[in-house]
C-alpha cells in the first residue's frame, strides 16, 4: 500500500472529464513526476491532492488516512506553484514564516528555522528582501523554501521551474533533487518537461487525455514505451507503422506500429551486412543541430527515418547523399 | 525627442495654471477685506482667525470629516466582502455585482435624496434618522467609484492564486484575504476612497435635501456664510482645501508605508 493512493479518482470540470478512474500509489520518500502535455490532467490531480478542486469520485488516502474532503490547510502538504505565489507584501523572511505562523509555532523557532532553510536554499542575504526585488530563480527557491520549511507530509510542485531560463532550471532541478533527498520528502512533480522529469525523477507516470498511459522508472518509459503516445512523448522515437516499417526494412512485423529511437540508428557511408541488423538505403532530406548531437532525418524508400549522430565536424553529411543505416533488431519495440 | 519633451512640459505647465487659477484668486480674495476695482484693499488674516476661534466652523468641519469618513469605511468593507465572496465561491455572480455597484452612476443626486425620504422619513426605526440616511446616501453615491477601484487591484494581484499558496500553507480563505489580499490592493482602495473624499466633500445637494440646514456640515456653512461676506465664504473654501489636501496626503502616506514592496520592482531581473 502506497503512502499516497489515488483510487478510481474522476474529476468533471462540467460536462469536460479531465481525470478518468485515476488509481495510483505514491511511497514513502519518493520523487514522482506526472509528465504529460498541456490539459492532459497532471495539475489537476495534483490540485485534487493539495485540497484546492474537489474530487468528483473516487478517494485519496495519505499515510492510510482518507484526505479527500478534508480542507488544503489541514492537510500538511506543501506546494509550490507555476507562478511561485510569493506575497508581495511580505520579506523573504516573512514568506517563509507565514506557514510557520499558521502553525504557531515559537517565535524564536520560527527564527532558526527561517536561518536554517534560507542557508539550504542560499538566500540567507535575501531575507529582508521583498519578492519584487528578487529574479526569477531566487523568487523559486524562496517558494521552495517556503513549502518545506512547514516539514510538509508531502511537496507538491506544479511546473516550478517553467518560467525560468533553460540554464537556470538545469541547476534548480539538481537543487530541489537534492534538497528532496536531503529531506527524504515524498515529492510530487508535475511537468510537460521529458528532459525535466527524466533528470529529477524515481518514478514517472505519463498522462494523456486524463489517464495514466504509462507509469514506471525513467528508464523503464525511455526504453520501453507502451504505446504510440507515450513513444512519442518521450525520446523523439521514430514512429513506423507497420507497412512503412515494411517498406523501409523489408520485414513485416506483428503490430500496427514500432518505434525506434533515434540514437540507435547507426549512419554508414560504406555497406554493413551484420545479420543482427535491418539494413537501410536512402537519401539525406533534413538535419537540425542539438549542440553536441546532430538529427539527420533520412528517406528510406519514401519513409523518413530520424538519426542521432554525436557532432563531428568531418562526419559531416550534406542534403542529398546517399547513406546506409543500420538497426539492431532487438532494439526495435513493437507498440 | 527634445521637442516632443519641451511641448509635454508646456502643456503640463498649462494644464496646472488652468488648475491652480481659481484656488489661488479665492485664497487671495479671502486674504483682503475690500475688492473696489481690480487691486484689493487692506490686507487681513481676520477672516482665519475668525473661523479658527468660531466654535460653530470648527464643529461643521469636525461633522464633514465624521460625514465622509463613515460612509468610505462602510462601502469599503462592503466592497470588499462582496468582492471576496464573488470572486472565490460564485465567480459567475461577480457580472451581476458589477452591474449592481455600477447603477448609481446613473442616480442624479436629488432624485436619490428625494427617494430616500419618501421611502424612510416615516420609519420609526433607525432608518428614519437623517443622519443614517444621509450616511446610507453617501454609501451608495461613491460605492461605483469604491467598487472599480478595488475590483481593478484585485484582478491586477491574482487574487485566487494568492489565496491559494495562503490556504496550502494553513491559513482560512478569509484570514488568507485580509492579510495577503487587502494589503496588496491598499493603493487601489486608498484612491478610491480618495476620489469618495472629493465627492463627499463637494455634495451639497444631499446634504441639504436629506439633513437639511439644521444639520451645519462644512458645505451648508459655506452656503450660509455666502450671504453675510464673500471674503470670509473665501477662507471658508480655502480652508475646505487645505483639508483635503491634507487627507490625502495621509491617505498617500499610508500607502507609500504599505507598498515599498511593490515600489521596488524591476530591481532585479
Amino acid at each position: 500500500m502506497g503512502y499516497i493512493q489515488f483510487e478510481n479518482l474522476n474529476k468533471y470540470f462540467g460536462s469536460n472529464h479531465v481525470l478518468i478512474d485515476i488509481s495510483l500509489n505514491i511511497e514513502r520518500g519518493e520523487l514522482a513526476t506526472l509528465l504529460g502535455p498541456s490539459g492532459c490532467g497532471k495539475s489537476t490531480l495534483l490540485r485534487c491532492l493539495a485540497g484546492l478542486e474537489e474530487v468528483s469520485d473516487g478517494r485519496i488516502t495519505m499515510d492510510g488516512k482518507d484526505i479527500t474532503d478534508v480542507p488544503p490547510k489541514k492537510r500538511g502538504i506543501g506546494m509550490v506553484f507555476q507562478q511561485y505565489s510569493l506575497f508581495p507584501n511580505m520579506t523573504v523572511a516573512q514568506n517563509i514564516a507565514f506557514g510557520l505562523n499558521m502553525k504557531k509555532v515559537a517565535k524564536d523557532d520560527i527564527q532558526r528555522k527561517i536561518t536554517e532553510i534560507a542557508g539550504i536554499v542560499g538566500l540567507a542575504d535575501k531575507l529582508q528582501d521583498y519578492p519584487a526585488q528578487l529574479s526569477g530563480g531566487q523568487q523559486q527557491r524562496v517558494a521552495l523554501a517556503r513549502a518545506i520549511v512547514t516539514e510538509p507530509k508531502v511537496l507538491l510542485l506544479d511546473e516550478p521551474l517553467s518560467a525560468i531560463d533553460a540554464k537556470l532550471r538545469r541547476n534548480l532541478q539538481i537543487e530541489i533533487r537534492r534538497i528532496q533527498q536531503e529531506f527524504d520528502m515524498t515529492t510530487i512533480f508535475v511537468t510537460h518537461d521529458q528532459d525535466e522529469a527524466m533528470v529529477m525523477s524515481d518514478t514517472i507516470h505519463l498522462f494523456n487525455q486524463g489517464v495514466i498511459e504509462q507509469s514506471g522508472t525513467p528508464t523503464d518509459l525511455y526504453t520501453h514505451p507502451v504505446s504510440k503516445f507515450a513513444a512519442s512523448f518521450i525520446g523523439n522515437y521514430n514512429i513506423l507503422s507497420a507497412a512503412d516499417f515494411e517498406k523501409a526494412c523489408g520485414e513485416a512485423v506483428d503490430s500496427p506500429d514500432v518505434a525506434i529511437r533515434p540514437e540507435i540508428v547507426r549512419i554508414n557511408i560504406e555497406s554493413d551486412d551484420e545479420a543482427a541488423r535491418f539494413h537501410l538505403e536512402g537519401t539525406v532530406v533534413g538535419s537540425i543541430s542539438h549542440g553536441n548531437l546532430i538529427r539527420y532525418t533520412v528517406r528510406c524508400n519514401g519513409v523518413d527515418i530520424n538519426a542521432d549522430i554525436m557532432f563531428e565536424k568531418s562526419s559531416l553529411l550534406s542534403m542529398g547523399q546517399t547513406v546506409r543505416l543500420s538497426i539492431r533488431k532487438s532494439n526495435v519495440i513493437l507498440i | 525627442m527634445k521637442r516632443r519633451n519641451v511641448f509635454s512640459t508646456v502643456t503640463i505647465i498649462l494644464v496646472v495654471v488652468y488648475l491652480l487659477i481659481p484656488l489661488v484668486v479665492t485664497a487671495v480674495y479671502s486674504l483682503f477685506e475690500k475688492w473696489t476695482t481690480l487691486t484689493p484693499e487692506r490686507f487681513t488674516l481676520a477672516n482665519y482667525a475668525a473661523l479658527f476661534t468660531e466654535r460653530d466652523f470648527m464643529m461643521s468641519l469636525l461633522r464633514t470629516i465624521i460625514v465622509c469618513i463613515v460612509p468610505i469605511v462602510l462601502t469599503v468593507v462592503l466592497v470588499l466582502l462582496a468582492l471576496f465572496v464573488s470572486i472565490i465561491y460564485f465567480p459567475k455572480l461577480e457580472k451581476v455585482v458589477q452591474m449592481l455597484c455600477m447603477l448609481p452612476y446613473m442616480i442624479q443626486g436629488v432624485i436619490l435624496s428625494v427617494s430616500i425620504i419618501s421611502l424612510y422619513a416615516a420609519s420609526p426605526t433607525l432608518l428614519g434618522n437623517r443622519l443614517v440616511m444621509l450616511t446610507g446616501a453617501y454609501c451608495i453615491i461613491i460605492l461605483p467609484y469604491i467598487y472599480q477601484g478595488i475590483r481593478n487591484s484585485m484582478h491586477a494581484v491574482n487574487m485566487p492564486m494568492l489565496l491559494e499558496a495562503a490556504e496550502v500553507l494553513g491559513a482560512s480563505k478569509l484570514y488568507g484575504f485580509f492579510r495577503v489580499i487587502v494589503p496588496n490592493i491598499l493603493s487601489g482602495i486608498m484612491v478610491s476612497s480618495l476620489l469618495a473624499v472629493g465627492i463627499i466633500f463637494g455634495d451639497y445637494v444631499l446634504i441639504r435635501n436629506i439633513a437639511g440646514t439644521s444639520f451645519k456640515n462644512v458645505q451648508i456653512y459655506l452656503f450660509l456664510t455666502m450671504k453675510s461676506s464673500s471674503t470670509k465664504a473665501s477662507a471658508v473654501f480655502v480652508i475646505i482645501m487645505i483639508t483635503t489636501f491634507v487627507i490625502t496626503l495621509i491617505m498617500l502616506n499610508l500607502q507609500g508605508n504599505e507598498g515599498r514592496g511593490k515600489k521596488l520592482k524591476g530591481k532585479k531581473g
